[in-house]
């Protein structure tokens, strides 16, 4: 009986375990200090200045004319995310961003970018690489 | 040939009976000149925005109430104001943009237009879908659309006369501005300087809706309809022609093909000189490193003959501008204007850049160029000789360079005064200007421009203007002949709404907060009435008068620039979102919602 709560307490252990790796391999980002990221995130952050993004999600993601991004990313997909972002919400006010070779090659990093705000990771502002 | 005025109108309305001759001009003009009319939406084609009735006083207008309200049923920004014809009044809203007949005897809706528009026009106008309003000649109404349909509409029934297309959204272009009426041409502008539209001033017929001609502010001299011999600019403390491409010399390679100089403000004209007057805006990108040179024909005041379109003369005000100072916003006309003990006739010019202007109209010689805000701090001054800012180097996101935060830049980007038209009292020649008192950080990026995508290149913040009063805007008098303020309000937020002078001598305007407020003419710091609108004002003041009792009336309805609090977080999570801080403030007072409100005395 003990042996077997044992046991039980082992696996939920190891199933935690596994769940904390797998959770840590899942997130598309590498952050540090909260404004260091990889090159890809990076590159995620200047599409998503280079787009003016913040004209309509605001400067910290929170949202203005459009929804905010901090919750939204809780909620949709990463293939949610890219169709959204690639082809529009028009009736909603989102641009197709499919015609931008920015946005287009970056897609995935501003996923990341993204999703590290939204997990409260990154820090709003400016970023740099992490070397 | 000296007429009396009736004698004139007599000729002018009798030349209007001829079949094919141009008579919008002296219909609109005779409307407007009746201060029971609101005729334009600046009451006038010189930007006056003042009027002669006086039933409402300074004695009195502490007394003012609400006669009605009219909701148009659209959230965001609206800016603009009501037209008065008569026993009607025509109002706008933005995106959709309808249009409402309302007659003034029972409040009741003649008609309604609501134009079906493609949505796709609406990202392209990120973050706002605001529209400044509609104009009237010839039994027509005119609507600019969003979507740059140009429309036509019958005064009486609101039946689609004609429709012509001024541009294309999917280059980013798109309209906010209201059409002018000027002569028997309706000109109207394009927007879309953050998209790299090539901007252009475009006249119609107000028959048939026929391009009449078309006048780029950058490119070829042809395209641009500038003569190189005979349109001149200031020129080392005199006129001279600007010679061969003039603007094409002041840029890199083909970048004038995208390089903004958009035409969204408030135009005037001079019937006696046949000249209309209107500025360009920022040159695309807000990068300046990526476009090296003045970037001319961008941030331009204009000249311009209506019936050809021609350019008489042309004032550069922020050469190859480094913090977005369009230049659009509005021309007023003024007469006898002291200037060095000598009086001028004039157009007058509040900028961006925080610069007042004050320019002899007919030739387009510099007379003032002073700061309207003192915490103005990119440039020392305008030298007088060259026309040329000054600019600071410790200001200048150039010097500082591309990816580098500039700090502490006055005024921000939305300028020491945006599009928020001025008022001008020709009793005292004074003039009463909304402004924001606003500073910024400016970050350039390099950018790739793809059409229609957003082509803006730089990161900005805005906060308050440090050392000062902690508001965000100030109502001031100007004296356009001496280029001094005579004196300022503060406000907590910045002024957005369009001003009203009158001959009750009584000044209005509305406040982001939503309080429209009635200040003394003679002395604007004593407040004299106020009144909480349903929602923000970035709506222009104006005055009617129906079965002898004169009315105010301006649209609230949050949003616009300010509204939106276009701001970002550089360096750390607190720096510089002040500006987003200041106006989220803004949440505390108001929420969205257009509605008209009209006021009158019990």
């Amino acid at each position: 009986m003990k042996n077997t709560q044992f046991m039980a307490v082992i696996a939920v252990a190891l199933g935690l375990g596994l769940c904390f790796a797998v959770a840590a391999d899942d997130k598309p980002y590498h952050v540090a200090e909260g404004n260091k990221v990889d090159k890809t995130t990076l590159e995620g952050w200047r599409t998503w200045r280079a787009l003016a993004c913040e004209r309509c999600h605001g400067a910290r993601q929170e949202g203005m004319v459009g929804p905010s991004l901090i919750e939204a990313l809780k909620r949709i997909s990463k293939d949610e995310f890219k169709d959204a972002v690639l082809k529009g919400r028009i009736e909603k006010g989102m641009p197709n961003f499919d015609g931008s070779k920015m946005v287009s090659e970056n897609i995935d990093g501003l996923y990341a970018y993204l999703k590290g705000r939204s997990d409260g990771a990154i820090q709003p502002g400016r970023l740099e690489e992490l070397k | 040939m000296v007429l009396t005025r009736t004698c004139t109108w007599g000729v002018l309305l009798g030349l209007a009976a001829l079949p094919g001759l141009a008579l919008a001009n002296p219909e609109v003009i005779k409307l407007s000149q009746d201060a029971k009319n609101w005729a334009m939406q600046a009451g006038n084609m010189q930007n006056h925005r003042y009027s002669a009735l006086k039933q409402i006083s300074t004695d009195n207008v502490k007394d003012l109430r609400v006669a009605w309200t009219f909701s148009t049923g659209v959230l965001r920004g609206h800016e603009g104001g009501p037209l008065v014809i008569g026993d009607m009044l025509y109002i706008h809203s933005p995106f959709p943009n309808k249009v409402f007949a309302i007659a003034l005897s029972d409040q009741q809706i003649k008609w309604k237009y609501e134009p079906k528009q493609d949505p796709t026009v609406i990202p392209v106008m990120c973050c706002d879908t605001v529209n400044r309003g509609l104009a009237y000649a010839d039994g027509k109404i005119f609507l600019q659309q969003a979507d740059t349909n140009l429309v036509a509409l019958d005064a009486r029934t609101g039946k689609e006369l004609w429709k012509v297309k001024n541009g294309d959204p999917k280059k980013g272009e798109t309209n906010t501005n209201a059409p002018h009426v000027f002569k028997d041409k309706v000109i109207t502008g394009i927007s879309g300087g953050e998209f790299g539209v090539r901007g252009y001033v475009a006249a119609y017929d107000i028959k048939t809706g026929k391009q009449v001609w078309k006048a780029y502010s950058t490119g070829p001299d042809a395209e641009m309809l500038m003569d190189p011999d005979r349109t001149m600019t200031w020129t080392d403390g005199r006129m001279a022609p600007v010679g061969r491409d003039s603007s094409l010399k002041t840029w890199q390679g083909d970048q004038w093909k995208i390089g903004g100089g958009t035409t969204w403000g408030w135009y005037s004209y001079d019937p006696k000189l046949n000249l209309m007057y209107y500025g360009s805006g920022n040159p695309s990108t807000w990068n300046p490193t990526q476009r090296p040179g003045d970037n001319k024909w961008s941030m331009t005041i204009w000249a311009r003959d209506v019936d050809t379109g021609e350019a008489k003369w042309v004032y550069q005000m922020t050469p190859h501008d480094e913090w977005d100072f369009d230049g659009i916003n509005e021309m007023i006309l003024a007469d006898g204007v002291s200037v060095k003990g000598k009086p001028r006739n004039v157009v007058v010019h509040f900028d961006r850049n925080g610069f007042g202007y004050t320019l002899d109209r007919a030739t387009g010689e510099l007379l003032v160029a002073a700061k309207y805000d003192p915490k103005v701090n990119w440039a020392t001054h305008v030298d007088m000789k060259t026309g040329r800012p000054q600019v600071v180097k410790q200001y200048s996101t150039q010097a500082q360079g591309q990816d580098v935060n500039t700090k502490g830049v006055c005024p921000a980007a939305l300028g020491s005064k945006d599009q928020q038209p001025a008022a001008y009292n020709p009793a005292n020649k004074l003039f009463y200007v909304p402004t924001n008192h606003v500073c910024m950080d400016y970050e350039p990026f390099k950018v790739e421009y793809t059409a229609g995508q957003p082509f803006v290149g730089a990161t900005l913040s805005m906060f308050p203007a440090p050392g000062s009063h902690g508001g965000m805007g100030n109502f001031i008098v100007w004296d356009a002949g001496t280029g001094k303020i005579v004196k300022s309000k503060p406000e907590k937020f910045s002024v957005w709404s369009g001003a009203l002078v009158t001959a009750g001598n009584v000044a209005c305007y509305g406040t982001l907060e939503g309080y429209l407020k009635c200040v003394d003419a003679n002395d604007i710091s004593k407040e004299l009435y106020k009144f909480k609108t349903p929602s923000g004002i970035i709506g222009n003041v104006n005055t009617w008068e129906y079965k002898g009792k004169q009315y105010i009336g301006v649209l609230s309805g949050i949003g616009g620039w300010a509204g939106i609090g276009l701001a970002a977080g550089l360096e750390k999570d607190t720096d510089g979102l002040g500006a987003v801080g200041g106006y989220k403030d803004l949440k505390n007072y108001t929420e969205l919602g257009g509605v008209l409100t009209v006021f009158s005395l019990p």
